[in-house]
């Protein structure tokens, strides 16, 4: 009994639900202020995403004559779910386990699909073709980055097992009990290739550009958002904001999950997120360019999948 | 990796945005806005409306007087009724602020009638507009205006004439 | 101290997204409006403001151009498509009398018989602070309006 209302607790106020959903929110607003500074620009208050939030929620959800209705309005609301589910699995390190009940790296894995799968029910379902266009395109990025995500996760799960005894560990609570004694995976050559993966993989999960392909504004209208509005919206922007809480967890808890315990814990997951955002996604967003859908395709299949494919391969041979 | 220099230059250099609305903004010096139409200097030409390109602005004959009108919100700002005019009457300020709520639409406008007046030599009907000063040799000094401009066009030739030319 | 509804309404009305439609524009208030958007001297993100690319996200309308003819049609229908509450602001002189284009046989103008319209910001084009004057006006209608 204790285990599934700690479970609860998690999903629904911390570390999950409303901590991540504030914590993903303050991650997006200083990502547009810092953006906006890089520019030369003032940029909007910190608070921005909440009160887009706030106004999103007062409009009306307008549903077009040819969507199908309950696919419409269902999926986003699908998608946050499963992100709210995804956060309280990811670990912090010195401040949080995850409760066994809740699922492992695989269940983390199978959700970490569902908010691009319910972005391109979303885009066909809306019935326009702008949202056609956003789910081709959309699945095109999914089946590339998908493959070094699932490749790095196995080279880590591999080494951690390796380490512990010759099999493969899929507990991320392994994972980060192994690395807080026998050192990050940040410093172990082996997986460095994995690690570039990971860096060349989330800016296109988050949907960030270069890889910002489906929901480009200027392209195709927003794409599979475009007959989105009021409420279902803003459950849109909830499920991305947490799902930068999830993933962003996810690579620190593979790579870097050393820190103390306590609140000064709490404080250094807030510092490792806000650099791997400012770093990884404000940095680039700023200073590159969208790409095409053929050339994300190709530098998904050249670049993360060979580098995530070498550290496995000599994770398993070594 | 000339973005890193660029970022870094940005940062340091902070925010170019100007203040405005938060602030006073900027205004050069010879800006195109917001007309104004002094009464007194109107010949009554009807120069700016031919010219005016955005057909902003009216004039027309009312029992009082000739009645100019101008409306804002057709006025494309080209200047090219100050620049014809001959008293310069109608001037451009600088002034920008001209965004309002559309409820408010034709109050944007100037309203002004040169009035009737009786001439004060022969006691006919006239339009109490300034004189014309353009190539009026020596130019007129503002008691001459004041007196021209109760004159009808009959008696405002004979004034002339009477007044000579510089030679 | 502010009830909970007025509280609400002043969170949400920080956070006020634009949508242009060019009925039939000549573009220079467009590029004016672009300036507004893209150029770090008139940052308009500083009013929470953010250029959305679909209709169905907006809540200030900027329209620019008198009302052509040829696009009447779709202008009207993109208008419908936009969730209320929202606020129409006509930038530029030809929505509001058609401006140079007035005397025309293919312009719909004034553009308030079609579409009502909240703030006019006259100038041909219109400076790009004075537009941002327009859209604050805009954003203290649309806060009534919430």
């Amino acid at each position: 009994m204790l285990t599934y209302s700690n479970a609860l607790f998690a999903v629904l106020a911390f570390p999950g639900g409303l901590f991540a959903l504030a914590l993903g929110l303050a991650l997006k607003g200083a990502d547009r202020r810092l953006a906006a500074r890089l520019q030369r620009r003032v940029g909007p208050p910190l608070a921005q995403p909440f009160f887009d939030l706030v106004k999103l929620a007062r409009k009306r959800t307008m549903v077009p004559d040819i969507a199908a209705k309950p696919v419409f309005l269902g999926a986003p609301l699908i998608g946050a779910v499963s992100m709210l589910l995804a956060a309280a699995l990811v670990p912090i390190a010195g401040v949080y386990t995850p409760e066994p009940v809740l699922g492992d790296l695989l269940v983390l894995l199978y959700l970490l699909t569902i908010p691009a799968v319910v972005l391109m029910v979303a885009g066909s379902a809306s019935g326009s073709p702008f949202g056609a266009i956003g789910f081709s395109r959309e699945m095109a990025l999914m089946l590339a980055y998908e493959g070094p995500l699932v490749l790095v996760v196995a080279a880590v799960a591999m080494r951690t097992g390796a380490g512990l005894g010759g099999h493969v560990s899929f507990s991320l609570s392994e994972i980060v009990a192994y690395q807080q004694a026998h050192g990050a995976f940040l410093f172990d050559p082996v997986l460095w290739p994995a690690l570039l993966a990971f860096l060349a993989f989330y800016p296109a999960n988050l949907g960030i550009v270069p890889f910002d392909i489906p929901e480009a504004e200027t392209e195709v209208l927003e794409g599979p958002l475009l007959e989105y509005s009021g409420p279902a919206l803003g459950l849109f922007k909830v499920m991305s904001a947490l799902k930068a809480v999830v993933v962003l967890g996810l690579g620190i808890a593979l790579f870097y999950p050393i820190a103390p315990a306590g609140v000064l814990g709490l404080a250094a997951q807030l510092g490792k997120l806000l650099v791997l955002m400012l770093l990884g996604v404000t940095v680039l967003r700023v200073s590159c360019g969208r790409m095409r859908i053929d050339q994300a395709f190709r530098f998904f299949l050249k670049w993360p999948l060979t580098l995530s494919l070498l550290s496995l391969v000599i994770v398993a041979f070594a | 990796m000339r973005f890193f220099k660029i970022f870094a230059r940005n940062l340091r250099q902070g925010p170019s945005t100007i203040a405005f609305p938060f602030g006073p903004a900027w205004t050069p010096e010879r800006l195109r806005g917001r007309i104004e139409f002094d009464l007194a200097g109107c010949t009554g030409c009807r120069a700016c409306e031919q010219v005016c390109a955005g057909g902003a602005i009216r004039f027309d004959k009312t029992p009082q007087g000739l009645r100019f009108m101008m409306w804002h919100n057709t006025c494309v700002f080209c200047g090219l009724c100050t620049f014809y005019c001959p008293t310069k009457a109608i001037t451009q300020s600088d002034d920008w602020h001209l965004a309002h709520a559309a409820v408010h639409k034709y109050e944007m406008a100037i309203r002004e009638v040169i009035p009737y007046t009786n001439c004060s030599v022969c006691g006919l009907k006239t339009l109490a507009s300034a004189p014309n000063p353009v190539g009026v040799e020596p130019p007129f000094s503002a008691e001459e205006i004041e007196q021209h401009r109760h004159l009808c066009a009959g008696c405002r030739k004979k004034a002339m004439a009477e007044r000579g030319v510089k030679s | 101290m502010k009830t909970l509804s007025e509280t609400i309404r002043g969170l949400a009305s920080r956070s006020p997204w634009i949508y242009r439609i060019n009925a039939g524009s000549c573009n220079g208030c467009d590029v004016e409006c672009a300036t507004t958007a893209c150029i770090p001297r008139y940052d308009v993100e500083r009013l929470g403001c953010q250029y959305c690319g679909s209709p169905r996200h907006a809540d200030i309308v900027l329209i620019t151009g008198p009302l052509t003819a040829r696009i009447k049609e779709d202008v009207l229908r993109v208008y419908a498509e936009i969730p209320d509450p929202k606020v129409t602001v006509a930038v530029g002189i030809c929505p509001i009398s058609g401006g140079v284009f007035r005397e025309s046989y293919a312009v719909n103008a004034p553009m308030d018989q079609y579409i009502p319209i909240d703030v006019n910001v006259p100038g041909c084009p219109p400076r790009p602070q004075a537009i941002i004057e327009g859209v604050a006006l805009a954003i203290d209608i649309w806060r009534e309006r919430l």
